[in-house]
């Protein structure tokens, strides 16, 4: 206590010296006429919340100490992930049940969740495939929006200039995003840890810039509007047909809602994310899986037992990349409308916060962390100022209380048996 | 799927919903959704929108409301992203809200757009000025406010005929608004025969420019336009003021702001700006503006009396139709026209307002504006 | 009437030095704090973008008293930005970035975009969105060149920013390697462990790393806000990205080296937009630093990686 009290004073003075440049005068400019307008109580405020809180630290840590819940059922959760974990017919059956809940889910949902958790969905492809450089090879890629944007300009220019529809765009948006991913992969990748980060974080901002630059190919700065969404085997959505098309419910007879071409995105959003989970989870277990995870484990090592380390950076990078260009023409079909502002480097950002969250390597973490990164900012819509200062707060907490993220990854593991005792 | 586990599944889910949108409960209010950004860069002209659309409403449900029902505007934030503007476009069609007023930026604007045409919910844009927007063959979008390609003639006229420069630069901030309305004083400039010796984009947010105004000095521009908003203007004519270039400025309504002044001092003084005629001088308005005044509020925003006029215009389609379904309504909008703040409102076919007169002003260092004669 | 080519290329060189000195000062922040930890502080630019709001905020409230002497006020405000400033470089290691110590290298980074984030976020809460602005403190220039065509101009503003700028290196580099502290610091960012061994207080030498870092932030700050009178809570991001950029062409970890890519960056920038386009100068930005990283991968004067085993 007697050392609290001098501590607690400084700390006050500290919160002082903080708050009041911030809360304590706010600058007011009224055409040409400047004033400062004083507010003594939010800083009042602070300060004696610090100082009280820094006065009793020593009580209140104990008290904290006694209140918190035994750790055997700090999390229920564990127990059962463990058990999926070490019996793979549990783990198969919990994901088909996951997968099913996902399906219905829409039936039952307004149409504004469904449209978020669409949203949410283009994260975790993004995700899923960040996770792959990040997560798995230990990458640092910092701008991972620009295949995410070649992506989705590819769609939206094939169907701009040439008519192509979504499902023939989708594969030729993947395989463009793949050849940038290797073509920048090529000289880059010799790079090593924050370098390569740096120079993809150039590379991500040269794409925007140029999208934004280059009116004649890409509209620049206003982008390519009316871009078709996607059919079902040719039937489209909208509320009249395009010529020479029929639309969803005049094929079934049904009354036209707009709802089920919000559910039909969810559905396709649905489908990609398990093609790519389907995807990474084959290669995870395949020679190159093991390899990604090899090399971030020991680069050194890997290439003394012969591994090249460029072609299985390339591979991950390449690979990645083919995602986020999925990811971008299925956002392209959501919006109708693409500028370059959607692909700034906050995006990057966002993607490497959520594979960082959520565990990097593990993919359902991964999934968890891009519906709550998407999900819970538009929950709080009502709470519009706060919004942003609590995900930025939430972030550095949750680094601090959980840096292992919300699943942490579990490598397979092989432990020998204890050796029994020496037989005299 | 039975009824038993939609109910189950249903209830889960509810939670969700309420939380994101509030339950439409009273069924004797008249829901107006008011989209635009409260938050991010371009939070500032989401208020003048929020404002001019809150009063009317205030003022409406004063004189007791639609057919006696309530006004309610609803404020859905969209912060100026595409991304976000579908999500909110999805919420007002789940919320079975049938009118909205927004959104302010055409990139938000656009792919919102498509939803409210396909789910029938009638749109009012009072700030969006892409001329693209209503150039999609849609029947449920509406303007009350000038276009781009309206604005950019006038100042492009105006140069041509008037100020005759001998070398002209065009610049923008490389942003939809900044950028269109630029491209557009170019094309009228170069069809009466002047050609500009430059015409670049700068970046939102950038400070520096004394390197844009070195090159502007060098090669002898005497006439600047710059499409934009003011916090870049106002650096650009703050720098060429200090560097010793003293070419005349000219800009679109995004810079005619009254923090022009605060940014640039006295090198505001002689600007010319083009805006929509200031509502708030017209002496019809004088009580709005009094109201205005007395809630402490600025009525003299670009777009505080055209987010009035488009809240007024849908109640009195309302009224006038005798119906409250918007596909009516908006054709009902298209052939008759109202009495409003920013005048007698009447729409093309396209749902662009027929007349809409931009005005030029010059500005002075004081934060006024006089209009030019023309 | 069109100038002179030469004078014009001394004129976009003077331009290219003051946004370069700019961008040089925040630098410094990264570097230093890379150079001991490793870490890519991406609050960074937040910290220089509070620097310049209170050193707005400082000049408004001396005009408001009357003060106008320009050495008062510039000595004021810097102390009083120096000092906040700190004061946020100090806290944002202390709450967020120490109780990460020692765990893989992404934790610290994304703690560091949430700081960023809500640093940005809390300033708007507390003074707005809206930019604020005020008038140019110190006006006036010199003018070289022919009276009748182009003239060079040298403005006061621009040599205070040059000076402080070189001053502040200086103090810096003279901290660095006589004082003791500065000591602790180069073996700190040698290796840390060892140090820590040898009975130096890691902590407070990391602390002390991001105070620096923040301080010279906070001149940043203060020029900005005196030289361009703007400043609102988003500019921070630019900023920093592009101070960020400059710290790694120089070489991350290399005080000279920041010194050297944010001069060669603000160069870069000026001579894109006066021969080439404006709208192209950040791609040249970019380019340019992909380009030196691709010859020399550890950037201008960095130090290359050891491979240890």
């Amino acid at each position: 206590m007697r050392r609290a009290l001098p501590e607690a004073l400084l700390a006050a003075m500290l919160t002082a010296v903080l708050a009041v440049p911030i809360f304590g005068l706010r600058i007011h400019v009224d055409g040409i006429d400047v004033s400062l307008d004083r507010t003594p109580t939010p800083v009042v405020v602070a300060v004696v919340i610090v100082f009280l809180l820094r006065l009793f630290q020593g009580p209140l840590r104990a008290a904290w100490a006694r209140a918190r819940p035994p750790a055997a059922w700090r999390n229920p959760l564990a127990d059962v992930l463990r058990r999926t974990r070490q019996q793979p017919r549990y783990r198969t059956l919990l994901w088909m049940l996951l997968l099913i809940a996902a399906v219905i889910w829409p039936f039952t949902a307004s149409r504004g969740a469904v449209d978020v958790v669409t949203l949410a969905l283009i994260y975790v492809m993004l995700g899923l495939g960040l996770n792959i450089v990040v997560g798995f090879a230990g990458l640092l890629v910092l701008g991972y929006a620009a295949f995410y944007a070649v992506g989705a300009y590819t769609y939206a220019l094939l169907a701009q200039h040439y008519g192509l529809s979504f499902w023939l765009s989708l594969p030729v948006a993947g395989v463009l995003a793949a050849l940038t991913g290797f073509l920048l992969g090529l000289p880059v990748l010799r790079l090593r840890g924050d370098y390569l980060a740096i120079v993809t974080l150039g590379f991500g901002e040269i794409t925007r810039l140029l999208l934004n630059n280059l009116n004649v190919l890409t509209g620049g700065p206003d982008g390519i509007g009316n871009i078709p969404r996607p059919t079902l085997f040719g039937l489209e959505f909208g509320r009249r047909a395009s010529e020479g098309n029929a639309t969803f419910h005049e094929f079934f007879g049904i009354d036209y809602s707009g709802e089920h071409a919000v559910i039909f995105l969810y559905l396709l959003g649905l489908a990609l994310v398990v093609l790519i989970l389907f995807v990474i989870n084959r290669l995870q277990r395949m020679p190159l899986g093991r390899a990604w995870e090899a090399l971030r484990e020991d680069e050194i090592a890997c290439r003394s037992l012969g591994l090249n380390p460029t072609v299985i950076k390339l591979s991950a990078l390449t690979l990645s990349a083919a995602f986020a260009g999925l990811a971008g023409a299925f956002f392209a079909a959501r919006q109708g409308y693409i500028n370059p502002e959607s692909f700034t480097f906050i995006e990057s950002a966002m993607v490497l916060a959520i594979v960082v969250l959520g565990g990097m390597g593990s993919q359902l973490g991964v999934m968890l962390a891009a519906i709550a990164i998407t999900a819970l900012p538009e929950l709080a819509r009502e709470f519009n100022e706060y919004r942003m200062l609590a995900f930025g707060l939430v972030m550095v907490l949750m680094m601090i209380w959980r840096p292992q993220g919300l699943v942490p990854a579990t490598r397979p593991r092989l432990e020998l048996p204890e050796r029994a005792e020496p037989t005299p | 799927m039975n009824t038993f586990s939609r109910n189950v599944l249903g209830a889960a889910v509810g939670a969700v919903v309420l939380v994101l949108g509030g339950v439409a409960h009273a069924a004797d209010t008249v829901k107006i959704a008011v989209a635009g950004p409260t938050t991010g860069p371009v939070a500032q002209y989401g208020d003048m929108q929020m404002m001019g659309a809150q009063m009317a409403v205030e003022q409406i449900n004063a004189k007791g409301g639609v057919d006696g029902k309530k006004l309610e505007a609803v404020i859905m934030d969209d912060v100026c992203e595409p991304k976000q503007a579908v999500a909110v476009a999805n919420q007002i069609v789940n919320d079975k809200i049938k009118y909205v007023v927004g959104h302010l930026c055409s990139g938000s604007t656009q792919p919102a757009s498509k939803l409210y045409e396909e789910e029938g919910i009638l749109m009012i844009t009072p700030a969006a000025t892409n001329p693209a927007i209503t150039q999609q063959g849609y029947q449920m979008v509406f303007r009350t406010i000038g276009t781009d390609d309206q604005q950019g003639p006038t100042a492009g006229k105006y140069i041509a005929t008037t100020i005759k420069p001998k070398k002209l630069a065009i610049l923008h901030d490389k942003q939809q608004y900044g950028e269109g309305i630029a491209k557009e004083v170019d094309k009228t400039v170069k069809a009466a025969g002047i050609k500009p010796v430059l015409f670049e984009g700068v970046s939102k947010g950038q400070t520096d420019f004394s390197a844009l105004i070195t090159k502007m000095k060098k090669e002898g521009v005497d006439f600047v336009y710059y499409g934009g908003y003011h916090p870049e203007l106002g650096l650009l004519l703050r720098q060429s003021r200090e560097q010793g270039f003293d070419a005349k400025y000219m800009g679109p309504e995004g810079v005619g702001n009254k923090d022009i002044s605060a940014i640039a001092g006295p090198a505001s003084e002689g600007l010319l700006v083009t805006l929509p005629a200031d509502f708030s001088t017209d002496p019809a308005n004088a009580s709005l503006v009094k109201a205005f005044k007395d809630k402490g509020q600025d009525p003299s925003g670009p777009f505080v009396m055209p987010s009035y006029s488009a809240v007024q215009i849908i109640v009195d389609a309302i009224q006038g139709a005798k119906t409250e379904d918007p596909v009516k309504l908006a054709d009902y909008i298209r052939k008759h026209s109202f009495p409003t703040p920013i005048g007698k409102v009447a729409f093309k076919e396209n749902g662009d307002l027929k007349e809409f007169e931009f005005v030029i002003f010059e500005w002075h260092a004081d934060a006024t504006k006089t209009p030019v004669k023309q | 009437m069109s100038g002179s080519p030469l004078l014009e290329f001394i004129q976009q060189t003077i331009n290219g030095l003051t946004l370069g000195s700019i961008y040089a000062l925040i630098a410094i922040g990264y570097t230093m704090v890379y150079g001991i930890i490793g870490m890519i502080n991406f609050a960074h630019g937040e910290i220089y973008m509070i620097g310049a709001y209170v050193g707005l905020l400082v000049i408004t409230v001396l005009s408001l008293f009357g003060v106008d002497s320009i050495s008062l006020i510039l000595l004021a405000t810097l102390a009083v930005s120096i000092l906040v400033t700190g004061s946020y470089g100090w806290a944002v290691e202390r709450l967020a970035y120490r109780p990460l110590r020692g765990s893989p290298r992404l934790v610290p980074l994304i703690s560091a975009i949430g700081v960023s984030i809500f640093l940005q976020n809390y300033v708007q809460l507390g003074q707005g969105a809206r930019d604020v602005s005020m008038q140019p403190v110190l006006v006036g220039g010199w003018r070289f060149g022919p009276e009748d065509g182009f003239q060079v101009y040298l403005s006061y503003m621009q040599v205070l920013i040059a000076l402080i700028t070189v001053v502040s290196m200086t103090v810096l580099t003279l901290f660095i390697s006589r004082s003791r502290m500065g000591r602790a610091c180069r073996a700190c960012s040698q290796d840390r462990a060892m140090a820590n061994l040898l009975g130096i207080d890691t902590d407070r030498v990391i602390a002390l790393t991001f105070v620096l870092g923040a301080a010279l932030a906070a001149v940043a700050g203060v020029l900005v806000s005196m030289y361009y009178g703007l400043v609102n809570p988003f500019i921070g991001f630019i900023a920093g990205l592009k101070a960020f950029t400059a710290a790694v062409l120089g070489g991350i970890g290399s005080i000279p080296g920041a010194m050297l890519g944010g001069v060669v960056l603000g160069l870069a920038e000026s001579f894109a937009s006066a021969y080439l386009r404006t709208e192209y100068k950040d791609v040249v930005a970019f380019a340019l630093l992909i380009g030196v990283l691709l010859v020399r991968p550890s950037g201008l004067l960095g130090r290359p990686d050891v491979e240890k085993v």
